[in-house]
């Protein structure tokens, strides 16, 4: 046998084609998504149906809905999309949008926002102040793993600096709240679970434009989070430049967390838990698994979101708690018959 | 004329705070396969990180087909160099033919297109590896084998000039091994592809190399043909043991082998030895004495001594006498039985007080008996009884024909040297 004669090979046929069934699930996955958000913004407090569009009540409500379908599109696609990152950086199962310490670094900026409520930050608004803290919460985190190590930070020491940082923005976090007033220590709490509110129509068209442009990043450096998913050494004995695929990546999904963090607030579970069941669905491809993701994730978020207003109307519950409460057992299923599709098992 | 494909000149490498290689110079030419060995932390995988451009030489130059190796971008390195590792793991459950894929990494454009060429490459490094069957399947369910196969084909996929393995196939069972070899064999011969492979096995490394390269610590020893490096003292002392170099009649391979006999022989010494010791200073004498075959007894002991326990583990005999108390007539007349049993009695660098001079005594009795008596050196400083009376034991006793010892090593000469008398 020897490799001279390419004509065995001509038509690819062994690697070119991704399969029937692949393709076929794709497709139904599209149509439940088109599905469900078209039920989404059918299900508000007074239940199913469509409002009086005549009445400027009813429109209102329509373009309320539509808003938050929006809001909810952005935050999950970005914390889901920046999940699937982490997770294939890191090349590990717990890793998720806030692992790096993006939540506590913008919740210290929010809380610090809401009680303190005066001079520089709120000129900039709490969203802003609160992307800003992500970022800057980073930085730090990426600061500390770099010591001792020969410029690059290991992944270990990536990690564990993330959680520190985390822990200790969560304690002043909560030594700020305990301090505060009820109604400040209300607003910070209520902040932190999350809501798709809709904020002021020029951060909505920052928030996309940041969250498209992180995506489409990520999505050209998919190729590369693959061969990166066998180890920094090996990649780079393929050819490429790891540690900047690496720090361009984090930055990246950094960039996603903190953005869907500032657009509304904390809400966990999607960034967890949406790549793994993708993945568990369509393969660990990231060319394919990204877009997937970032789909899946919006689309279930604008599903909880209509569950949250619609279950014990006219209380809403916040959006946070059933991510984890209606998503949790659904996903846990899923997860405990595929799981070997997805990661190691 | 054949062009050097890797050339280290006077590289010097590590880490931080280790250097690992020292001052290494060679040069591998195109389409030679190549053996690197030596004993394990030598800085063979060292010096693979370093040809590939993972470390960067804190002095010299590494030189892939003429050229500055880090002045190389990647991705044409990755067109000359491939390096299968000792083991890949994937965390995610990509299929095989996901995990080959990775291998064009380099050469996927910057929208993510593959070309039919990519895909040529992957599915003939499939075939030529016999993986082809396997494109479906999960990298992380596959056997050893199969895995080591599929991250050959990989790195075929690359396309390289050089293929540097780093022990990828000293884990494999023999059939495997002898695949994976049957591979790079073929590429080497029929492709002209150079290869450099890590290797613990000698003798199958000498049946199909043009070239040798030893190494031990940091340093490249000797390289040479087979015949030239594989010499049984030069080996015996990179390896710290006892090897042997054999040509096998029929097919003029060298084979390499440990001497295992001559372990076997020192197993039936069918010598005799009494140990003095205390407060954990036997531990090591025990180890070493039953390691190169001698019956070994012990004590006086105390009872709670850490020597004791060590010795009651090893199933050594021990005389014992109850903590707190001083040595009485019974343990006493049974050491000196055990002595008289005897070749010789080694006193360990234990402390000497009044509780256990005793034992220094026994010695004595031992020397008069016409025992072999090697006594510790350094009494002096581990004296702790009342006007020195161990010092001036011990130094009558030297005179009177005991000897004195320093290590264990130098022990170990003194017995087999005395025990033979």
């Amino acid at each position: 046998m020897t490799m001279n004669d390419s004509e065995i090979c001509r038509d690819n046929s062994f690697t070119g084609r991704s399969g029937i069934n692949a393709g076929l699930r794709i497709v139904l996955f599209f149509a439940a998504v088109l599905f469900l958000l078209a039920i989404s913004m059918l299900l508000g407090p007074s239940g199913i149906g469509i409002p009086d569009l005549q009445s400027p009540s009813g429109s209102a409500i329509l373009s309320l809905r539509f808003s938050r379908l929006l809001m909810g599109l952005m935050t999950g696609a970005a914390l889901s999309a920046s999940g699937v990152v982490f997770q294939a950086l890191l090349r590990n199962p717990l890793a998720e949008p806030y692992v790096l310490g993006v939540s506590g670094g913008a919740g210290l900026g929010a809380t610090l926002s809401i009680l303190g409520g005066s001079g520089l930050f709120v000129s900039f608004g709490l969203p802003v102040v609160a992307f800003i803290a992500a970022v800057l919460t980073l930085m730090l985190v990426y600061l500390i793993a770099s010591q001792g190590s020969s410029g690059h930070p290991s992944v270990y020491s990536l990690i564990l600096s993330g959680v520190i940082v985390s822990s200790i923005c969560s304690s002043v976090i909560m030594f700020l709240v305990s301090t505060a007033s009820v109604e400040g220590m209300h607003n910070v709490i209520w902040w932190m679970l999350g809501s798709l509110q809709p904020v002021s129509s020029g951060q909505q068209l920052l928030s996309a434009a940041l969250i498209l442009g992180a995506l489409a990043g990520i999505w050209l450096l998919s190729p590369r989070l693959n061969a990166l998913a066998l180890g920094r050494e090996m990649a780079h004995y393929q050819g490429l430049h790891a540690d900047l695929v690496l720090v361009v990546g984090l930055l990246f999904a950094t960039l996603l967390a903190a953005t869907a963090v500032s657009l509304s607030g904390m809400i966990g579970f999607v960034g967890l838990i949406v790549p793994h069941v993708m993945r568990a669905f369509f393969g660990p491809d990231n060319r394919k698994l990204v877009p997937l993701a970032a789909l899946g994730g919006g689309t279930f978020l604008v599903v909880c979101d209509a569950l949250a207003r619609t279950l014990l109307a006219p209380i809403e519950i916040p959006v946070g708690v059933v991510t984890a409460l209606a998503g949790g057992p659904f996903f846990l299923i899923i997860l405990q018959r595929r799981m070997k599709q997805a990661w190691i098992a | 004329m054949e062009q050097a494909a890797l050339t280290f000149r006077e590289v010097s490498a590590g880490y931080k705070h280790r250097k690992v290689l020292d001052n290494v110079s060679f040069s591998v030419r195109e389409g030679e396969f190549v053996s690197l060995i030596g004993p394990n932390g030598c800085g063979k995988s060292t010096l693979l990180k370093t040809a590939a451009a993972l470390l960067k030489p804190l002095s010299g130059v590494v030189e892939l087909f003429g050229r500055d190796v880090h002045r190389i971008k990647p991705a044409l390195r990755a067109s000359l160099l491939g390096v299968v590792p000792q083991k890949i793991e994937s965390p995610m459950a990509f299929t095989v033919s996901q995990i080959v894929m990775n291998g064009r990494i380099s050469s996927i454009g910057r929208w993510g297109t593959i070309s039919s060429r990519d895909h040529d490459l992957v599915e003939r490094s499939m075939i030529y590896t016999d993986v082809l069957g396997l494109r479906e399947r999960y990298f992380t369910e596959l056997s050893g084998g199969e895995q080591q196969r599929v991250a050959l084909a990989m790195v075929l996929a690359q396309d390289p000039k050089i293929i540097m393995l780093d022990e990828s196939i000293s884990h494999l069972d023999i059939n495997h091994r002898q695949e994976v070899l049957q591979i790079l064999m073929n590429l080497n011969r029929e492709k002209q592809m150079t290869i450099l492979l890590v290797s613990h096995d000698l003798s199958l490394s000498a049946s199909i190399s043009d070239r040798f390269l030893l190494m031990d610590t940091g340093r490249l020893v000797k390289a040479g043909t087979p015949v030239e490096v594989l010499d049984p003292a030069l080996l015996s002392t990179v390896y710290n043991c006892d090897l042997r170099v054999q040509q096998d009649p029929y097919t003029g391979y060298l084979q390499v082998s440990g001497a295992i006999d001559s372990l076997n022989r020192r197993k039936k010494l069918n010598r005799s030895v009494h140990v003095i010791a205390g407060g954990g200073s036997g531990i090591e004498l025990y180890r070493r004495l039953l390691i190169e075959g001698y019956e070994v007894t012990t004590g006086v002991l105390n009872r709670l001594d850490s020597d004791a326990e060590a010795a009651r583990a090893l199933n050594i005999h021990v005389v014992l006498e109850q903590p707190f108390s001083p040595v009485g007539n019974d343990a006493i007349a049974e050491a000196l039985q055990m002595i008289d049993k005897a070749d010789a009695v080694i006193l360990s660098q234990v402390p000497i007080g009044s509780g256990n001079l005793v034992n220094l005594e026994l010695a004595s009795e031992a020397l008069k008996r016409g025992k072999t008596v090697l006594l510790a050196n350094g009494i002096a400083d581990r004296d702790y009884t009342e006007g020195k009376a161990a010092l001036h034991l011990v130094t009558r006793l030297m005179t009177a024909g005991a000897i004195g010892w320093q290590s264990i090593q130098e022990l170990m000469l003194q017995l087999q040297k005395h025990s033979h008398s």
